[in-house]
């Protein structure tokens, strides 16, 4: 805007009165306007008071955290260096060179954007992970190479940021196609390949710990905001349609334009929408495998049938969220676009969903999250996910860990917190940046 | 206003000669619009009700009306924003049809200018300006930025290129929409109530660029009730009443001598 230019609306204009200025003034605006709001303040000042006493005498004086310690790495990633998976129990270093790619991808996106959320985010993630190395374990708990593979995490950050900066892999787009091939070659690398040294298959059924849940989440929410889209164009769409002409004797004859694919997403949409999660999951598991041919892939991985479930789940309500966003818009922005020659996918593509899906950030960010929460719920096809890992943890051991539920579902608890704020505060930053670049809109 | 053409048939100007021999070589003809008995229902509505009209090359028409009266809809079925249902239309020597191709052909040749401006607001004025003759004209980016930053000279706001369309007044918009429409340098312009929306104060500014628009003899057919604008502009003048055309003739005949009693009883209120 015109900001050196002597403003003629700024003459004659007065400041704001003095009561509502200063920390003085926005305390009694605010907290003591009157003697409601006065009350008010008082009692809910004491409730936070007692709230935090209480919370924060919980956590360090009397809580024992003691379940924690003891699942350790099992926590991270299962049962997945167990015997039972990993016989000669070297596979630990798997998960880890997963993660260290990841975070080395991390940093190239930090060497990309330069200051700003993503640096604080990378530096903030490699170092509370290579801090791990540190945790008071005995050597037989936690040898060296896992701590050093855990502290490797920080100079994997730096190596990221340098790539970033001084090879041609400078671009957005390049390192998410990186971040997409490096999750299908960790998907490799943590099953194992049959007969190559040092990659011992780890069924995909001994999986286990939040490395299972970020799995589902991150391919869950690539692929459902896509199928979402097409999902919710289809709906929209009134092509393809099937003509029919129905002769009705004497040169009358009914004419029928079906339009198929609108019926199909309508279908799938309200179908995935309409039935409970779970109850889906359940079907995925017991009905699925009976209709699907003997030895086919998908009959002998459960996890893949819950994630496929959980994906396209996500993607209906997704789908429905786009919608909403599409049918936002002032309808002569796609005239306007088909006014001056562009085709109907251009005009989808440059300018109705970059505004549609803009408009319903929220919505999606939110839909995001719930996937996020509902990847836990695999564990009824016996899944040992970061929630169940625990549990049947204490359930097995209740003589030492009886009363210990409480402080592993708090822990897990702050875990997922933790993320899904991480999400919402992005989804912010990523509203406000997009916003401010129109403004006030047509 | 040294552009304005004389409205006088007989004494053309040479900006008209040029605009005429730009026509299509397999289509010389001077008739740039026909249409032949229109209808247009939209449900049990019928909208358009047997619409014939030519519209030549170079020709000013100032469409007007009473609102509902199917001004815009008539418009809006020559780029086929709106589908005619029975009758004919051809612009250009291309008659419309449902054939895709066929309607990107013609829009292409025909700009649109809308009352709620419909700039893109997540891209800025110069983006907006340069899409199109990128992604359907095939211009690099550096022609169509070049050809762009003409045209918002020529609409007089060459220092707002780099702003989002949220950031500039009304009038200021929908000159970036006439700019965004020139740039595909189309044979017609299309205009729907292009300064109803705006301020007073903002009329003006746009009317200005149409008028010297009209003495380049660009075929224009605009939908207003800008009178003035009219009687100076226009060739030809239509007056749309019950989706039909009840008056057609020059600005002299409808403001001096109208024929209909409906011409007269809507003149009479709203100047």
């Amino acid at each position: 805007m015109t900001v050196s230019q002597p403003n003629p609306a700024a003459e004659g204009a007065l400041p704001p009165p003095r009561a509502e200025r200063g920390v003085i003034g926005w305390l009694r605006f605010n907290l003591f306007k009157d003697w409601r709001s006065s009350l008010l303040t008082v009692v809910a000042a004491i409730a936070v008071v007692f709230a935090l006493f209480y919370g924060l005498r919980w956590i360090f004086v009397q809580a024992d955290w003691g379940v924690v310690a003891e699942l350790g790495g099992r926590i991270a990633i299962g049962n997945y260096n167990t015997v039972d998976s990993c016989a000669s129990q070297n596979c630990f270093w798997r998960p880890q060179a997963v993660l260290i790619g990841f975070v080395l991808i991390l940093g190239m996106a930090w060497g990309v954007a330069g200051k700003g959320m993503t640096r604080n985010i990378a530096i903030g993630a490699a170092t509370v992970i290579s801090l791990f190395a540190f945790l008071p374990y005995s050597w037989e708990e936690m040898g060296m190479d896992v701590r050093l593979l855990l502290a490797a995490n920080l100079p994997a950050l730096g190596v990221g940021w340098l790539l970033a900066r001084y090879t041609p892999l400078s671009t957005y787009l390049r390192i998410s196609l990186l971040a997409v091939a490096w999750f299908v070659v960790s998907m490799v690398l943590l099953r194992g390949i049959t007969g190559a040294p040092g990659l011992q298959p780890v069924s995909v059924n001994n999986w286990g710990g939040f490395m299972v849940n970020l799995i589902l989440a991150v391919g869950g929410i690539a692929l459902s905001l896509p199928i979402g889209i097409l999902l919710a164009l289809g709906r929209r769409s009134r092509s393809p349609v099937v003509r029919l002409r129905i002769p009705l004797g004497n040169l009358r004859k009914l004419k029928l334009s079906l339009p198929i694919v609108k019926w199909l997403c309508i279908a799938f949409i309200e179908l995935f929408r309409g039935v409970p999660l779970l109850a889906l999951l359940f079907l995925s598991q017991y009905l699925l495998p009976l209709a699907l041919p003997e030895g086919f892939f998908l009959t002998r991985i459960p996890l893949l049938r819950t994630a496929i479930v959980i994906t396209l789940f996500s993607a209906a309500y997704m789908a429905e969220n786009v919608r909403g966003g599409i049918q936002g818009l002032h309808p002569g922005q796609a005239e306007a676009a088909r006014a001056l020659g562009l085709s109907g996918i251009r005009t989808i593509r440059l300018i109705t969903l970059p505004q549609a899906l803009r408009n319903v950030i929220p919505a999606i960010v939110g839909q995001f999250i719930s996937l996020f929460k509902d990847t836990t719920l695999v564990y009824i096809i016996g899944v040992l996910e970061v929630v169940e890992i625990g549990r049947s943890f204490i359930q097995g051991n209740i003589q030492i860990w009886g009363g210990a539920d409480k402080e592993y579902f708090i822990f897990v608890a702050a875990i997922f917190w933790i993320f899904t704020f991480g999400m919402s505060r992005i989804s912010r930053r990523v509203e406000e940046r997009l916003g401010s670049d129109s403004r006030a809109r047509n | 206003m040294k552009l304005i053409r004389r409205k006088d048939p007989e004494s053309r100007s040479p900006l008209d000669e040029i605009a005429d021999t730009r026509g299509e070589a397999t289509e010389p003809s001077d008739e740039i619009i026909i249409c032949r008995d229109i209808h247009k229902w939209f449900g049990d509505f019928h909208a358009l009700r047997g619409i014939t009209t030519t519209v030549r090359r170079s020709e000013v028409v100032v469409v007007f009306g009473p609102s509902g009266s199917g001004k815009s809809t008539f418009i809006r079925t020559i780029n086929r924003l709106d589908e005619h249902q029975r009758g004919e239309i051809i612009v250009d020597g291309r008659t419309l049809s449902n054939d895709v191709r066929n309607i990107d052909a013609i829009r292409r040749e025909v700009g649109m200018v809308f009352q709620s401006f419909n700039l893109f607001p997540h891209l800025t004025v110069l983006r907006n300006i340069t899409l199109a003759p990128m992604k359907v004209r095939r211009l690099t980016g550096d022609q169509a930025e070049e050809a762009a930053m003409d045209l918002l000279v020529r609409v007089g706001i060459p220092e707002q290129a780099h702003k989002f369309p949220g950031e500039l007044s009304g009038g200021q918009q929908q000159r970036v929409a006439i700019a965004r429409a020139l740039a595909m340098q189309p044979k017609i312009m299309l205009f729907d109530e292009p300064t109803s929306a705006l301020d007073p104060e903002m009329i003006k500014e746009v009317l200005d660029v149409m008028r010297e628009m009209a003495g380049t003899g660009m075929t224009m057919i605009c939908v207003t009730h800008e009178m003035g604008f009219a009687r100076e502009v226009a060739d030809r003048m239509m007056m749309f009443d019950l989706g039909r055309i009840m008056e057609e003739g020059p600005p002299e005949q409808i403001f001096d001598d109208p024929q209909s009693e409906r011409t007269k009883l809507f003149l009479s209120q709203i100047l």
